[in-house]
């Protein structure tokens, strides 16, 4: 090589060209200073680059994933009250559909002279303990709503509905603030409370019975 | 006198290569005219607005193609051959079919060309001449692209040095990039989101794997062959060429970064730009190492000059590609004319300015007629002026036009636009400054290759000279 280096004539011949690149591909190189010198920066620079691309790469990639990270909204207290609300609701109004609909109607009139209305009563926006206990252990005998009486034929007596504490929670949650009532929500250990509280009572509710449970709640009828 | 072996190589390829140096420089005046055109169009609306195959979108991607493909594609044929047959010691063989091949390139690009200013366009990035041309020129490529590997099988020396990686691998990877695409996209289309990413890695791969190994390759050629010298750190150079093969084509993803697309394919994007360094390094510490062996006759030489700014520019603008392609500085470019400096400096700063130095060097030995010294230096001294121009022109303004669009209080017409228009305005002047630098390549060119009556008009005492002799 030296001596091509040296030529007078300064350029080279593509055959030289071809020779002297393809002899560098055999030659092994000695270990000179200036040899080591720039592999070591390039490893040096090599190193940090895959170090970086790598730390890129674990953080930007999620993961291979199809679908871009769902993005997480942070709720305030007041949101997530009104949420937890509103999914109880929804859960007592299909309990509703299911279990009270058939006699009292999707728009909770009841049927005139069969059963009693819901919207707009006492019975359900007073205390919740009336309505709680009432879907506990059933309701029969002759009872006034709104004005009207009920329950003069025994074919009209409510049975026991056999639902859990949540459900009547929800479905009592449900009725006091569906269509006109205004009612404030029961939670599901008060209606545990309710139905400890009536444990010696074994067969269905009179209308009389309650009345003196709950006197507050028939004070203004 | 017997001829060397050099000069019988030269005679074997001069009809070949000047044919395909002849047309890539109409090709370039075409291409110019169009980017005049296009620069015209933003700067003055109504300009040309009266002709309906004129349209900014028609002419843009006609230029774009035009350059691309006509003057990229006719220099990369008459480069190839010529670099091949040297290296390789052997003859160019096959001219007849290589004249076949090259009519058909020609001919299917200005069929193509006047199918994209008709409206018959694809919706594909560089893939945008109407679907009839591309068997054409597909059967016109593989020609030219078997007959070149027809002259590497006859080279005398069994092994193979950095040149001919370069060269010979981009010879190859735009016909697989070629089927790759025209299978996904036309053959049996691809459905969704994969189309949409098929069809940006074809246009970006393109370059990456197309005019950059090119004119790698010719710059790993000219370089020791001016110069005299072997590539310095020369052991590098095999690294080079396997990062660039093996992160290139991944690194285009980047260009996706925040669109319709599973986030991982943007993200591996931007962390095979970031190891493109890799390669651009490699490459550079190879050109300008060797070159700063002997500054003095990198600058005397005018070839090795335009080859050494093509490098240089090359180095420059890949790592500041690579600073945009993070995530963080592409959400304010993204949508923004920075998009027009990254074709730019590809195509005009690095490919044109080095196969500039290739022709140059080449054509004097293939022809035997010099070419004029001042108007080579007023080519080059246009061309480095116009280039940097351009470029500046369109960093300064994209990054301006991206942070401003970033700002949806501003008013769009009346800020962002009217702050983006002066660099509208400076585009077009680097384009005609390039312009008749193109020009003036391409009647260098000619007259050498056609010595004609026009040219002892232009440019009499040397030819008379080089005739009494």
């Amino acid at each position: 090589m030296t001596d091509k280096k040296k030529r007078t004539d300064s350029s080279m011949t593509d055959q030289e060209l071809v020779e002297a690149h393809a002899s560098l591909n055999r030659e092994k190189h000695p270990p000179t200073v200036g040899f080591l010198y720039a592999p070591l920066i390039f490893v040096f620079v090599f190193g940090c680059l895959i170090f970086v691309c790598s730390i890129q790469l674990a953080h930007t990639t999620n993961n291979f994933q199809l679908h871009p990270p769902r993005e997480v909204v942070e709720l305030s207290p007041e949101e997530k009250e009104a949420l937890r609300i509103e999914r109880k609701v929804e859960s007592g109004k299909k309990v509703f559909a299911a279990r009270c609909a058939s006699c009292h109607q999707d728009n909770g009139q009841g049927i005139p002279g069969q059963f009693p209305p819901l919207d707009g009563s006492k019975w359900v926006t007073s205390d919740p303990g009336l309505i709680s206990n009432i879907i506990i252990m059933g309701l029969k005998g002759e009872i006034e709503v709104k004005g009207v009486t009920y329950g003069t034929n025994p074919a009209q007596n409510m049975v026991a509905v056999p639902i859990n504490n949540r459900e009547i929670a929800n479905v009592v949650t449900y009725v006091r603030q569906a269509w006109s009532n205004e009612a404030t929500e029961v939670l599901e250990e008060e209606v545990s409370a309710f139905r400890a509280e009536s444990s010696e009572q074994s067969e269905q509710w009179t209308g009389e019975q309650l009345r003196e449970m709950y006197p507050s709640a028939f004070s203004t009828e | 006198m017997k001829e060397s072996p050099e000069q019988v190589i030269d005679r074997s390829a001069k009809l070949v290569v000047s044919f395909f140096v002849a047309s890539a420089g109409l090709w370039l005046l075409a291409a110019a005219l169009l980017a005049y055109i296009v620069a015209a169009k933003l700067t003055d609306p109504f300009f040309l607005s009266g002709i309906e195959y004129l349209t900014y979108g028609k002419v843009k991607i006609a230029q774009a193609n035009a350059f691309v493909y006509g003057w990229g594609g006719n220099s990369i044929f008459a480069a190839t051959l010529w670099i091949i047959a040297r290296l390789s010691q052997a003859e160019v063989r096959g001219r007849i079919f290589l004249l076949f091949a090259g009519t058909l390139w020609n001919l299917g690009i200005t069929a193509g060309l006047l199918g994209i200013l008709d409206g018959k366009m694809n919706a594909h990035e560089l893939l945008e001449m109407p679907t009839e041309v591309w068997p054409v020129l597909f059967i016109g490529y593989s020609i030219i692209a078997f007959l070149a590997l027809v002259i590497h099988r006859s080279r005398e020396h069994s092994s193979t040095i950095a040149p001919q990686w370069f060269i010979l691998s981009s010879l190859l990877w735009f016909p697989a990039l070629f089927l790759i695409a025209w299978n996904g996209l036309e053959l049996n289309p691809a459905r969704g989101t994969l189309q949409t990413v098929l069809s940006m890695w074809f246009g970006q791969s393109l370059i990456w794997l197309w005019l950059t190994p090119m004119a790698l390759g010719a710059a790993y050629y000219v370089i020791p062959a001016i110069m005299g010298i072997v590539i310095d750190k020369y052991y590098l150079a095999i690294f080079g060429f396997w990062c660039i093969a093996a992160l290139a084509p991944w690194s285009v993803l980047n260009h996706l970064v925040g669109g319709p697309v599973p986030m991982w394919i943007p993200a591996v994007g931007t962390v095979m730009s970031i190891a493109m360094i890799f390669p651009i390094a490699v490459a550079s510490t190879n050109f300008h190492a060797t070159a700063f062996k002997d500054v003095g006759k990198v600058w005397n030489s005018l070839p090795l000059r335009f080859v050494i700014f093509g490098t240089l520019s090359y180095t420059l603008s890949s790592y500041i590609g690579v600073i945009f392609s993070l995530p963080a500085v592409a959400k304010l470019t993204q949508f923004s004319i920075i998009n027009e400096f990254h074709f730019n400096q590809r195509v005009y700063g690095f490919f044109s300015m080095i196969i500039f130095g290739v022709v140059y060097h080449m054509l004097p030995k293939i022809t035997g007629r010099e070419i004029g010294t001042g108007s080579k230096t007023f080519h080059f001294w246009t061309s480095a002026a116009g280039v940097m121009m351009l470029l500046l022109a369109y960093l300064i303004g994209g990054l301006t036009h991206g942070v401003l669009a970033q700002q949806p209080s501003l008013d769009w017409a009346s800020s962002v636009i009217s702050s983006v228009q002066p660099y509208f305005l400076i585009t077009k002047i680097a384009f005609v400054i390039l312009g008749f630098s193109q020009l003036v390549f391409v009647i260098n060119v000619w007259k050498v290759i056609f010595p004609n009556p026009l040219a002892y008009i232009l440019d009499g005492s040397p030819e008379r000279k080089e005739k009494s002799a």
